[in-house]
């Protein structure tokens, strides 16, 4: 899909740096602590909001810079309390959070290559 | 039943490698650590133990997201041993290993291990302060901060169970094994604290459906809140993900900072817990945010106001203290 939005708005990353099967988190906007999580599956990019549904306020999930995937790299963990995520649709599979799910961020790549937050 | 506390609190990973260089650098040191697996250990000996999670010399896992595998605690004598292996034996299997110890499970299903205490004593000075009107705990010329200073955890104090009831908890480790409740926040669940031990706590329970059954958080202690904070920067320095902290407790008065890890669990620093005797009466508190800390800081980029036109100097590559 074609970005429609400006080319001056805040860039998450290259979507060709974001390999099948990879994630990783990028400032939601220009120096936000609030990251969103850019990954890959099926070819296709999704973006989550780093926020696990465990606690109401939502709490960051990796353990590491860029490390949200569980050890086998099939889900997106929450590395709190060990709940994982579907990669592709944001639900609780297992954890704390089971019956919740991730919040979407809508993504677009633009013809520069660059992954922006959607304009809704 | 004298009962310390945790020696080594065990997991199945989904990631050895990831774990190994999680706990090297929260501080603690690998000892006959090999590719599958091994035990980190804090300055006393006592530590954590990881394994893969398919490994078949763990216990059974829970059906949860939990990695924890087993608990392993520390006690003073063989015959405490007995004594608890003669109690738990009442209702429950217990089996005895070949060095002794005796591995059996509490009252939710977690696997427990008991066994005599393998830890070092530890001989070394909390951290020094300089207070006026004190004696000064430094002496001249004797620096509080520099290059390299030293903060290592020294033994691995508490740690936090989600239980789905946990009256049924409390009496099992109070009733059965004897330990006292220090604190209670409610409706989470009690602190408890061992016999042989006058930390203000070694566990707690925070009532949880059964499926989020498993292990909250686990902590060690540091030497004082400078070592914990100047542990805590240098995770953070490194990319690790601060969950919540720096602040400080108010039930235990003990400094935390916790942080995410790849062992499906929270890491604490903690530092200077109260201690407790039998004269201590229990108080009661409803769980809420000011009943849980004094004050909560957050970690920051450094910066410092100075001659720079923007007023701020960012503080990047600089060697780390
Ligand atoms: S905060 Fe994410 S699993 Fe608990
Ligand atoms: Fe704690």
């Amino acid at each position: 899909m074609v970005s429609t939005a400006p080319e001056t708005t805040h860039a998450l990353c290259r979507a060709d740096a974001i390999g099948e099967g990879q994630a990783r988190g990028f400032p939601r906007t220009p120096g936000a602590r609030q990251k969103v999580i850019v990954l890959r599956k099926g070819g296709r990019l999704h973006g989550w909001l780093d926020s696990c549904p465990h606690y109401a306020g939502g709490t960051p999930m990796a353990w590491k810079t860029d490390r949200y995937l569980n050890g086998e790299g099939t889900h997106l963990a929450c590395h709190s309390h060990g709940a994982q995520f579907d990669m592709e649709t944001g639900d609780c599979v297992v954890g704390p959070c089971l019956g919740q799910r991730l919040t979407r961020v809508r993504l677009e790549t633009g013809a520069d290559g660059m992954v922006r937050l959607a304009e809704d | 039943m004298n009962i310390i506390g945790p020696d080594y609190l065990v997991f199945g990973v989904d990631d050895l490698a990831s774990s190994a260089e999680y706990l090297t650098d929260f501080g603690l040191t690998p000892v006959d650590v090999d590719a599958t697996g091994g035990l980190f250990e804090a300055l006393d000996g006592t530590g954590i133990i990881i394994r893969a999670k398919s490994d078949p010399s763990l216990p059974d896992p829970l059906p949860t997201a939990t990695m924890l595998r087993q608990q392993v605690y520390g006690v003073v004598a063989p015959e405490d041993i007995d004594a608890i292996a003669a109690e738990l034996g009442k209702d429950r299997r217990v089996t005895r290993l070949a060095d002794g110890s005796i591995e059996t499970t509490d009252v939710h299903g977690f696997a427990l291990k008991f066994q005599v205490t393998r830890r070092r004593p530890l001989s070394m000075p909390a951290e020094k302060i300089n207070a006026p009107g004190a004696p000064a705990q430094r002496a001249p010329n004797e620096l509080g901060v520099f290059p390299g200073k030293p903060a290592q955890p020294r033994t691995l104090s508490h740690h936090v169970l989600f239980v789905p009831d946990q009256d049924a908890a409390r009496d099992f480790y109070c009733d059965r094994l004897g330990f006292v409740v220090t604190d209670v926040l409610k409706p989470a669940g009690p602190f408890l604290r061992p016999r042989a031990n006058d930390d203000h706590h070694t566990l707690f329970f925070i009532t949880t459906p059964e499926y989020m059954k498993g292990l909250e958080h686990l902590a060690f202690h540091m030497g004082g809140p400078t070592e914990l904070m100047l542990a805590g920067t240098r995770l953070v320095n490194k990319g690790y993900q601060s969950f919540w902290g720096p602040g400080r407790h108010k039930f235990g008065s003990n400094w935390f900072w916790y942080f995410n890890s790849p062992l499906g669990t929270h890491f604490e620093y903690d530092a200077d817990m109260d201690k407790h005797d039998d004269s201590w009466v229990a108080r009661e508190a409803m769980l809420t945010p000011k009943a849980s800390q004094v004050f909560l800081f957050e970690a920051q980029r450094r910066w410092m106001p100075g001659p720079d036109p923007k007023g701020i100097v960012e503080d990047e590559g600089t060697p780390e203290w």
